[in-house]
């Protein structure tokens, strides 16, 4: 791809993000200021990137947008839903065109025939709304108004100030206007600044005769006197009244100081760290093996100062790796902030008013699992908004208010971030799901029968399992919640579901906030080695091969009075079991799964070993049982087993 | 005539209307290197204000009877500082 499209497809992503979410705030909070000049500045932006490029009608279209955007700042036009729908609508088409930008370097075909239409939004909108209005509104200060106001010496700006910004028609010398004499009569002309409508293009092509001026100042007022002076050319004038904005001009100054703090990273180049750190602490464990061999040897000082450069290198790996995992985590924010739009949409097209709330969008994590966060959370938030919230008849009938409510808040809980989407609609009904599961062949009519209403819940996990009667054009794509639960478990987390029918649905996500590292415990099988990590070991056993019952088609032992089943993990893992050992002693390690003690016999217990698992990828990605893989000391690659999946 | 040139200065004298401005700009391209001395006007319509800020002559003595004079200078001594790099 070209270089110039690459930075600006990933301009374009921030900036159509940035201004929707301003947008959105703003249909909420119409009177938010700094909101209105974060979107004009986007577009503004947006613009001047698209400029740089053939792209057919996206720069008029956009070149409207700001106008309108404009308008607004200036207090011309309200900021109401007439004013954000169209410009949502332009957002989202821009939004829409970028990924075949980033294709072809220009606007497709389809793309390109929803301008004119776009384009009719944002002008239709210009010329029915241009002259309601009153330019006073008191929430409006625009930008020129404030730049004004810094002009004052402190000891002039008391009082009610009035802000004007006069632009002469250009052909106001032909109407006798003198627009500099007109100024002479206002009262209490404090400061004033004149400009060029377009710079002085060429000496010789000047037209003394046309207006070209933008004169802005300040009077001391009182309103009504300025615009008395200014009733035969209200149009050419806006007014503005600028008492006590100077605390939010100061305001706005901080907040561009902070932005520049922040310093914007190539997120491949913070891997790249990471992945340095990562095999750092593999080139550490190497140390062991060697103060080892030094003690063989008889080199008992030797193998004491290495182990010591061991445990200093040890440490100072570990702040490294903390540092870069530090580096690579993102505020949730940046996952959360997709929603508001999806769910407007969304509600839109179900006729449905629903009202998500975002909490917590400040807790970070890290990138990958951030980025990944987002399919199973549009999938819960969908299924909410979907099956969750009711129909407007339904909420009335139920006494609920109208618009529902959809809420997406995070917290951190010690190294883990707990992530909760609840919804207050119908809830789910454990009958209903134990009845569609049986239907669905998920369980057995018996097996449903022992199931607690909690556990009944739960069935709603199983692969195969939806419940809503109509295959909707949102949620009913034949992806179920246990593609949530898998994709949040291949991220070290956990999914769990509560519900009651009649008030709502919430689902809570637990997932780490970076892939930290971990001990793993290496145990061979026949010729392979795998990964278990300890945290999933209670304990490790030895056991006599006559010790081991069998148990209808399984086997089990007892140990400290419970019997407790045995597995092998060769069938598990469908490896040939070794058949000489088949009667010598067994050696196991008692994992807890699915909140049962389980016995898992191996060949070998072999070393621990500290390392990062990082998830799969790619092909390996939906193997199931295979929590990730890592590097060992002498560079091979080990894998490390989910259990917990393996067993089920 | 209200613009009028010497060896010296470009000066406008008396109320200069808008239909002074031709002869002003005139004056302006003919000479570029005099100054334009304000210091007989007694009113200077916006058009000849706008020459003035395009052509950007050196501005001597500011007009006295005008209120409006002196905060025009000022603006343009601002505008010209702010867009010396054009």
């Amino acid at each position: 791809m070209d270089e110039l499209i690459e930075q600006f497809v990933i301009e374009a992503r921030e900036l159509v993000q940035q201004a929707s979410d301003d947008l959105l705030s703003l249909e909420a909070d119409p009177g938010n200021r700094e909101r209105l000049e974060s979107a004009f500045r986007a577009v503004h932006t947006l613009k001047g990137s698209v400029g740089l490029f053939d792209l057919g009608p996206m720069q008029g279209v956009l070149h409207h947008a700001e106008d309108l955007l404009s308008h607004a700042r200036a207090g011309t036009i309200a900021v109401d839903t007439s004013l954000i729908d169209p410009l949502l609508a332009v957002v989202e088409w821009v939004d829409d065109s970028i990924d075949g930008i980033a294709q072809t370097g220009r606007l497709c075909e389809t793309q390109e025939r929803q301008a004119a239409r776009l384009l009719g939004l944002v002008k239709a909108d210009m010329t029915s709304r241009e002259t309601d209005e009153r330019p006073s509104s008191p929430t409006a200060i625009p930008d020129w108004a404030s730049s004004l106001r810094q002009h004052l010496s402190p000891d002039d700006s008391h009082g009610t100030l009035v802000a004007f910004r006069y632009e002469p028609h250009p052909e106001c010398f032909f109407n006798g206007d003198d627009p500099f004499a007109t100024l002479t009569r206002l009262p209490d002309l404090r400061h004033m600044a004149i400009s060029l409508k377009q710079p002085a293009s060429s000496l010789q092509i000047f037209d003394p005769f046309r207006c070209n001026l933008i004169i802005e100042g300040i009077s001391g007022g009182p309103l009504q006197h300025v615009e008395r002076e200014f009733r035969l050319i209200p149009d050419q004038v806006e007014l503005v009244v600028i008492t006590g904005i100077v605390a939010q001009i100061d305001q706005r100054l901080a907040a561009a100081d902070r932005q520049t703090t922040v310093m914007r990273v190539d997120p491949a180049r913070i891997d790249a760290l990471v992945e340095i750190a990562g095999e750092l602490v593999t080139a550490k464990n190497g140390l062991i093996p060697l103060a080892d061999e030094a003690r063989g040897h008889d080199n008992a000082a030797l193998a004491r100062r290495i182990g010591a450069s061991h445990q200093e290198i040890e440490r100072l790996v570990a702040s490294l790796y903390s540092a870069v995992t530090r580096a690579r985590l993102i505020p949730l924010e940046q996952t959360f902030r997709r929603f508001p739009r999806l769910v407007r949409e969304t509600s839109m097209k179900l006729a449905k008013a629903v009202d998500l709330i975002i909490e917590g969008e400040t807790v970070e994590a890290d990138r990958e699992i951030v980025e990944n966060l987002f399919e199973p959370l549009l999938h819960l938030i969908r299924n909410s908004l979907d099956h969750g919230v009711e129909a407007d008849v339904e909420r009335r009938q139920a006494s609920k208010s109208t618009r529902g409510r959809i809420l997406l808040s995070a917290r951190q809980r010690g190294d883990r971030i707990e992530i909760e989407v609840a919804d207050d609609g119908r809830g789910m009904d454990p009958m209903r799901i134990r009845t569609a599961a049986i239907d669905r062949g998920v369980v057995t009519e018996d097996q449903a029968a022992l199931l607690s209403e909690n556990e009944a819940l739960q069935l709603v996990f199983a692969p195969g399992f939806s419940t809503a009667s109509t295959i909707s054009d949102l949620s009913g794509r034949g992806v179920g919640l246990d593609v949530v639960q898998r994709s949040i478990q291949r991220l070290g987390g956990t999914v769990e579901m509560n519900s009651s029918a009649g008030s709502g649905t919430s689902f809570m996500l637990k997932l780490p906030t970076s892939f930290s590292m971990s001990q793993l415990m290496v145990v061979e099988v026949g010729a392979e080695r795998y990964g278990i990590p300890i945290a999933d070991v209670i304990e490790t056993q030895k056991l006599l091969g006559s010790a081991v019952q069998s148990v209808r088609a399984g086997q089990a032992f007892i140990l400290r009075d419970r019997t407790i089943p045995l597995v092998h993990l060769a069938d598990l893992l469908q490896v040939p079991r070794t058949a000489e050992r088949l009667h010598a002693d067994l050696k196991i390690l008692i994992v807890r799964a699915a909140g049962d003690q389980i016995g898992i016999a191996v060949d070998v217990i072999a070393e621990r070993a500290e390392t990062l698992t990082r998830p799969l990828t790619g092909l390996l990605q939906g193997v199931p049982g295979i929590a990730g893989t890592t590097l060992l000391g002498d560079g091979r690659v080990l894998l490390v087993l989910n259990l917990e999946e393996l067993i089920r | 005539m209200t613009v009028a040139v010497n060896t010296t200065a470009i000066h406008l004298t008396g109320a200069c209307g808008v239909e002074e401005v031709e002869m002003l700009l005139e004056c302006l391209q003919k000479h570029p290197s005099l100054p334009v001395d304000l210091s007989g006007a007694t009113a200077i319509h916006t058009a000849l204000w706008q020459a003035l800020m395009v052509f950007r002559p050196k501005l001597t003595e500011v007009p006295t009877s005008s209120l409006i004079g002196e905060k025009v200078i000022l603006a343009l001594s601002a505008y010209f500082r702010q867009n010396t790099e054009l």
